[in-house]
């Protein structure tokens, strides 16, 4: 125990950061059976479609449900690895995790193309594919974190040269490896909202995250009008109902499988649009069929959960100390909500289609495996927090004033030394 | 300050935990949009999208019913002649198909059809259905069902199957793909072979599959069609067609048609029409004159067999008695035109009323029609309105007799008091020209004459068995009463009959019966009227009718042969040889009970 509750001080990168690091404390349970529960949500409603999925894709019964058996128990794995491995590893794996995931996004440029998998985004390795986006994502935020961390204990987080352009040439890189090589607009664009969530929490300042928002705003009409389907998509969001025959039809068969849940819903086993007539049903689209099954207290109930969960977590970074480990949280909440937002707003006809899963629901193993993987690492965090963040200032006792007080930026110069370590350039 | 050296600040800058706050608030703003929107999408437009959702998942079945097989007689049991076959029917639903050339090819190979049309139908757009075969076997259906190919489907389908293969086809019409009848039994039965097919309301998944797990199916089983016991003796049927086609070949005609009834019930034994088609491969039928039973559909100007009706009426009106004789001028003039004899017997002279039938004399049949107006030499309107009376009325020409036949044809009778040469047209209607009738009126009310004044309604169904096997016979429907007095069929039955024999003694050797049968009958040899007006002069339809049966009549027969190419006389030369071989075969094979014997 000693050992392990000096592990965030060993490093010597990490040593100033974590020098006051808290005790090791009980983990915050609830992002267990926060993870645990929205899981076998999932497990169970793509158990009750099943029988649909099967006769539509022409696939045996059990195959959905196995398949996702298989996941969660992976999923579960992931998690524990993740909570067990010292966040102190975290950090040295930045680099390696960086490395796997371009070499991964090379090796998916040489896999064929073919109906089932349309875009070069898998490794398939027998049974197994797996998709190399989810890896990129966890990737990314560590390193971001890492990389964040350093800047901001170097105090060069406004540094245009410093900070910002490696920024932007990650956002470049995402750019072209998963929005371009992988045509993967969706995990680009939580990506990049991990990207804006973590230098947005941060500090750094609003003009350069204003700078990054415009390189952002090109990437994406770029994308957009690069690819054909993307247009369609773009368009069909615009003018819902107008195709539902062509275009829009998955658009409109999801918000009749969310209208036809009323406000009891149909009932676990009575979803007739998985019977073939909403794609993605077990995966993109399952919000939608839990809509139709659960209905408008059912959804409400989901939704809170993600609330919960967000809120939780958001409570977490609030009493996190160390800078590091508190950006990872702020990578994981970015990407368990941005895909949330994405998906359910897609669902509801709020936001274009974009392919991305609804966390922990959704089938889709690796996405679940790596959202799992990221959730162990936060519940691991959660052994770290400290009361004494969630004070607004820890030695300070103006902190709570200084938020509410509309001169506090200028105060705030006055009274926080660490100020020094983040000068304004 | 190096980084190092900074004692561990709070990470937590109050910018940053208002930024996280900003960004939080942003989050929570957009669930309860999200909760806003599905309260609308839920609750508000719930209605609208169920309505939606209905209208794309729920459908409605049709659940055929079994048809109902048809049977024939034969002997004192039945015979099954139109039975049930379960076959299937390939279909694509283009939305699955994965590859559609393999697919094609995979599916063709065993179809034994061709891969490129169904590639071609399998891209086609707009639809969910496409059939690419119908009539697939059992066994070629699991074939198919074991390459698990996607999109592609077998619906099982009942189709007709006919283990007499030809027997009696345009008797019994057929069945299309649609499950309809088409000519006619089939047709003009169908509902009751049909029975009342099922229903099924189901929530569907999207390739129309009914799910099981849905609260609002609805369905009702379906009601099996009856089952039909034909009149008609198979082994009768078999022979009458057997003798039709030779019948046929012989004088190169085009078609004919011969129909067998029995008088005293009006039940029909025997009809068929010579050519004919394989009712199993209807839809390899180009010509679809070949699905018309012409014996019923086909009216024709039926020429001096007509006489036979002619000289029943002038009996039972009183105009002429059975003795009275008359001289006959060899022709009249009326309305500007002349009515001459185109038989070669019969000159002018002395006449009885058996020589107009057995010499066939126009004029003579012109003769008998005057006098039913009282004065010879001029065809007035109670003469035309008596003979209009009996034609339509007591022999039902003109109007269909009612027979469980699809596309029945009533055939024509011109109005004796409206429009120009009445007289003439009258007179020609006196020996079967300027009016149209089929040889199923012309058996029907030939038998009415003889069996002493009942019209029987013709028919083909002797009973009908329900799905439980309750059979029902049919009882024969009396049309009319009193059509002519019994002493008028008697005197017909002799006329006729002398006529058979007086043919045999003058060369038809066929024509021996002996006495002990009573066989009776008239030919006809019919002007073809030209479209152009007027008649052809070299185009002759033969016809026939006649009867069997010892103290009592017992079948009536009708023969119809089109445009013989014999250099005869067509009734004597083409249609009297079938009359004569069917006579032949009833009194061999069918029970005909000589004279004395019953």
């Amino acid at each position: 125990m000693r050992a392990r509750r000096s592990h965030l001080g060993q490093s010597s990168d990490l040593a100033t950061s974590t020098g006051q690091t808290s005790r090791r404390h009980r983990p915050d349970y609830v992002i267990l059976v926060l993870t645990a529960l929205l899981m076998l949500i999932g497990l169970i409603v793509v158990y009750s479609i099943s029988p649909g999925l099967s006769a539509s894709q022409h696939v045996s019964q059990g195959y959905f449900v196995s398949k996702q058996l298989l996941d969660v128990g992976l999923g579960a794995v992931a998690f524990m690895v993740a909570a067990y491995l010292p966040i102190r590893r975290w950090a040295e794996l930045a680099k390696p995790l960086v490395i796997t995931a371009l070499v991964g996004s090379l090796i998916v440029l040489f896999t064929p193309i073919n109906e089932i998998y349309p875009a070069h985004r898998w490794i398939r390795l027998g049974g197994f594919s797996f998709q190399i986006a989810e890896l990129i994502k966890l990737a990314l935020i560590v390193w971001l974190a890492n990389f964040l961390n350093g800047q901001w204990r170097k105090g060069k987080l406004a540094d245009t040269k410093a900070t910002l352009k490696p920024l932007i040439a990650a956002l470049v890189l995402i750019a072209i490896v998963v929005a371009k090589l992988q045509s993967d607009l969706g995990s680009a664009a939580v990506m990049i909202a991990i990207m804006g969530a973590m230098a947005f929490t941060v500090g750094i300042p609003l003009k350069k995250v204003a700078l990054i928002s415009v390189v952002v705003a090109g990437v994406v009409i770029l994308a957009i009008s690069s690819s054909g389907y993307r247009r369609d998509r773009l368009a069909s969001y615009l003018h819902p109902g107008r195709d539902c025959k062509g275009n829009s039809y998955q658009a409109c068969q999801a918000l009749i499988a969310v209208g036809s849940g009323g406000v009891f819903g149909l009932g676990l086993g009575y979803s007739v649009q998985a019977y073939g007539y909403l794609p993605e049903a077990s995966n993109d689209s399952i919000f939608a069929i839990m809509a139709e099954k659960f209905g408008f207290i059912g959804t409400t109930l989901i939704i809170s959960l993600y609330a919960v969960f967000i809120t939780r977590i958001k409570k977490l970074i609030e009493r996190t100390p160390d800078q590091f480990p508190r950006l990872i949280l702020v990578g994981v909440l970015a990407w368990l909500s941005t895909q949330m937002v994405v998906n359910v707003g897609a669902m509801l006809g709020l936001l274009p289609l974009k392919g991305i899963t609804l966390p922990l629901i959704s089938q889709g193993g690796t996405s679940l495996v790596f959202l799992t993987a990221a959730l162990g690492i936060v519940f691991q965090i959660s052994r770290y927090t400290s009361y004494n963040v969630q004070e607004p200032k820890t030695g300070s006792g103006a902190g709570s004033s200084d938020q509410n007080n509309l001169n506090g930026r200028r105060l705030r110069g006055t009274y926080n030394p660490s100020l020094t370590t983040r000068p304004r350039t | 300050m190096t980084p190092s050296l900074n004692p561990a600040p709070a990470p937590k800058t109050p910018q940053s935990a208002k930024r996280l706050s900003i960004w939080y608030g942003v989050l929570i703003f957009i669930m309860v949009v999200f909760i806003a929107r599905l309260f609308y999408l839920q609750i508000i437009r719930h209605d609208h999208y169920r309505a939606q959702a209905l209208s794309d998942q729920l459908k409605e079945y049709i659940i055929p019913a079994p048809r109902g097989i048809i049977s024939a007689k034969s002997g004192s049991g039945t015979v099954p002649v139109v039975l049930n076959e379960k076959l299937y029917t390939l279909y694509a639903d283009p939305a699955f198909i994965k590859n559609a050339p393999e697919t094609a090819a995979k599916a063709a190979a065993i179809t034994k059809a061709d891969g490129g049309e169904y590639e071609k139908a399998m891209k086609s757009k707009n639809s969910r259905y496409v059939v690419l075969a119908r009539r697939v076997s059992e066994d070629q259906k699991k074939q198919i069902a074991a390459l698990k190919l996607p999109g592609i489907g077998t619906q099982a389908q009942d189709y007709r199957t006919y283990p007499q293969g030809s027997l009696a086809a345009q008797v019994l019409g057929f069945v299309n793909n649609d499950g309809k009848g088409n000519y006619g039994l089939e047709q003009a039965l169908d509902k009751t072979l049909m029975g009342i097919p099922g229903k099924l309301k189901a929530i569907t998944d999207a390739e129309g599959v009914p799910l099981a797990a849905s609260r609002d199916n609805v369905q009702v089983d379906p009601r099996p069609g009856q089952d039909l016991v034909m009149t008609i003796d198979l082994g009768m049927q078999k022979t009458l067609e057997t003798i039709l086609k030779a019948g046929t070949q012989r004088a190169s005609s085009p078609g004919a048609s011969a129909l067998i009834m029995d008088p005293n019930t009006g039940a029909i034994k025997a009809m068929a029409n010579y050519p004919t088609y394989e009712p199993s491969q209807y839809f390899n039928v180009s010509d679809a004159n070949l699905f018309n039973n012409a014996a019923v559909s086909s009216p024709l100007e039926v020429g001096s067999i007509m006489k036979t009706l002619t000289a029943s009426a002038a009996l039972d009106s009183g105009a002429i008695k059975p003795s009275t004789t008359y001289n006959d001028p060899g022709h009249w003039e009326l309305d500007g035109h002349s009515i001459t004899n185109i038989e070669e017997d019969g000159g002018p002279g002395l006449h009885s009323i058996t020589d107009i039938l057995n010499l066939s004399i126009n004029t003579g049949a012109t003769w008998m029609l005057m006098q039913m107006g009282g004065q010879t030499g001029q065809v007035t309107q109670a003469a035309r309105d008596k003979w209009h009376d009996y034609m339509v009325k007591h022999f039902g020409l003109g109007q269909l007799t009612g027979i469980e036949q699809g596309y029945e044809a009533s055939g024509y009778i011109p109005d004796p008091d409206k429009g120009y040469g009445l007289q003439l047209t009258y007179a020609n209607t006196a020996f079967g020209q300027a009016m149209t009738a089929t040889p199923l009126q012309m058996a029907a009310a030939l038998s009415s004459v003889l069996n002493g004044g009942t019209y029987y309604q013709p028919r083909l169904v002797d009973a009908v068995v329900d799905g439980s096997g309750k059979l029902t016979p049919k009882k024969p429907v009396v049309t009319r009463k009193s059509v002519v007095s019994p002493s008028v069929g008697e005197s017909l039955r002799s006329m006729l009959e002398f006529a058979v024999k007086d043919h045999f003694k003058s060369g038809f050797s066929y024509l021996n019966f002996g006495d002990n049968f009573s066989v009776g009958g008239k030919t006809g040899t019919a002007e073809i009227a030209n479209p152009a007006g007027g008649y052809f002069t070299n185009r002759f339809n033969g016809t026939y009718v006649g009867f069997v049966g010892g103290d009592k009549v017992q079948y009536v027969i009708a023969v119809r042969i089109n445009e013989p190419h014999l250099g005869k006389y067509a009734g004597s030369g083409a249609a009297q040889p079938i009359f004569g071989a069917l006579a032949h075969m009833l009194i061999d094979n069918f029970n005909v009970i000589p004279r004395g014997g019953g």
